[in-house]
């Protein structure tokens, strides 16, 4: 009897999911209206929850991780060491530099973002996804597609916005494609999320041409030919680059700025890439067709591609001044 | 009568995967020396799925599952799916069930986590391509195991003792009303 039941429950089950999925999939906001409406009840008390719990896990981790702190500083005073005179060197640098920035006209900064902090209220505890969750929705201005971040650089992408919360896809998830580039060089390459390369504190970088000057220990910043992440931003620094067996393109792993397993509080940039001023959509495409030519492995096009970066570049610049 | 004991029911097994929802998302990750979390979600299902058969483990892993839609960006009904399967294939075991044995429970917990791993596995492959089958056994699903099955041997019986005093009120409550 009960058996027989739980056998029609279980079809109508099967059923009905499958056409939740087959909704959401096609169209991932058509069942918006449900998740927020299940999630005012959850939120309120996962915020509270995770306020309380915050402030108990600090005092339990303070204890556990004392030792650790006490090598952490040491290694950390090595570092202060080393930076110091990096900086020293770098700071006779910048002299050179803007006499070459002058020269080359190429005044353009690094755009200063306008951001909304938010507190992490839950995450993934299985590591299946890097999805968190935090407490600002739509009702603080958070929309789709705006990037996240934190601890000095890119953290994620809002995958999804409710009335008052939003969920955050971390680069680090496997799901995870950012377009990316060279500070130095602005050679393109693209910064995927692979949870194997995530157990050892890194992500992967690939689609670099071979003869692109990506260097370990560049910094690593969001191109400007991503759809979804704003230019400039911060994602880490290149490291173990080297060429691939069908010696075409180099690929490597990235250190990322940002450190991904204590992510309490991050910074919503407000500002959407499809509402940027910056590039107009003819230059736009451009770019995206220099981005094609940049990834494909042939010598050939790779000429070309750089020909079509600098005019572009040339465009860009213009625009902005 | 039985009617409003069956809502009763429902609203009792609604709230408590609720907390063990926020028990996984909100606190679980606080716990910083913990690499990977046990899967209490799955725990709270098949244990109701065991206890009173296959019904209750559907309505179980249909909250669990909703909870945990609710929570990713993933199209929603995946994981109602997952769960409620679970919970089904956990209530088939009803017959065989004996109380103080933690056999079968564990039994049915490996069963359990292993489909749901194997599940999330190949959604994985499709959705975005990357298959590392050993990395993903040794660090992610063979841990996991572990812990759940650990937190299996409190969780299950906490359970079963509130179940069983439950049971018993309605019993005498039966009884008054009669």
């Amino acid at each position: 009897m009960s058996n027989r039941y739980s056998k029609i429950l279980l079809i109508a089950v099967t059923i009905i999911c499958f056409i939740f999925m087959a909704v959401s999939y096609i169209d991932s906001q058509a069942l918006g209206a449900v998740k927020s409406c299940a999630n005012y009840l959850l939120v309120p008390i996962q915020k509270s929850i995770s306020s309380f719990g915050q402030a108990a896990a600090a005092g339990i981790n303070e204890n556990i991780h004392l030792h650790e702190v006490y090598n952490e500083n040491e290694q950390l005073k090595a570092q202060v060491d080393a930076l110091t005179s990096e900086n020293n060197r770098l700071k006779n640098e910048t002299g050179e530099l803007d006499r070459l920035r002058e020269l080359y006209a190429l005044d353009r900064e690094y755009q200063q973002y306008p951001t909304v902090a938010a507190r992490v209220i839950s995450s993934d505890s299985l590591k299946w996804f890097n999805v968190f969750r935090i407490d600002k929705g739509l009702a603080d201005g958070i929309t789709k597609d705006m990037n996240v971040l934190g601890g000095g650089g890119l953290i994620g992408i809002v995958v999804d916005v409710g009335p008052n919360y939003s969920t955050v896809r971390t680069i680090v998830d496997e799901d995870s494609n950012v377009y990316a580039m060279s500070q130095y060089s602005g050679d393109a390459c693209l910064v995927k999320g692979n949870i194997t390369s995530y157990e050892s504190g890194l992500i992967d970088i690939s689609n670099i041409d071979k003869n692109a000057v990506i260097n370990n220990g560049d910094a690593i910043v969001t191109s400007d030919l991503s759809t979804k992440f704003l230019p400039g931003i911060l994602i880490g620094y290149a490291s173990d680059i080297k060429i691939n067996s069908q010696h075409l393109t180099k690929s490597g792993k990235l250190i990322p700025a940002a450190d991904f397993t204590k992510i309490r509080e991050v910074l919503i940039v407000t500002q959407l890439k499809t509402d940027t001023g910056i590039v107009s959509m003819d230059v736009q495409s451009g770019r995206d067709g220099a981005d094609l030519a940049d990834i494909l492995p042939e010598e050939s096009t790779s000429a070309e591609s750089e020909t079509a970066e600098t005019e572009v570049t040339a465009v860009d610049s213009d625009n902005a001044g | 009568m039985k009617f409003k004991k069956t809502v009763k029911r429902i609203i009792i097994y609604f709230l408590l995967v609720m907390l063990a929802s926020i028990l996984q998302t909100c606190v679980f990750p606080l716990l910083n020396f913990l690499w990977i979390a046990p899967n209490l979600l799955l725990i709270v299902t098949f244990s109701y799925g065991l206890i009173y058969g296959p019904t209750t483990g559907i309505i179980c892993g249909m909250f669990a599952g909703l909870n945990m839609d609710m929570f990713y960006p993933e199209p929603i009904g995946l994981f109602i799916l997952i769960y409620s399967y679970l919970g089904f294939f956990s209530g088939l075991f009803k017959e065989d069930f004996r109380t103080d044995s933690f056999t079968l429970p564990l039994a049915v917990c490996f069963a359990c986590d292993l489909m749901y791993s194997m599940v999330l596995f190949v959604y994985r492959y499709f959705m975005a391509g990357s298959a590392d089958i050993a990395f993903t056994l040794t660090k992610i699903v063979l841990p996991e195991m572990f812990f759940t099955l650990l937190l299996t041997l409190i969780v299950y019986r906490v359970l079963l003792v509130i179940n069983r005093r439950l049971d018993k009120i309605d019993d005498l409550r039966g009884q008054n009303a009669a």
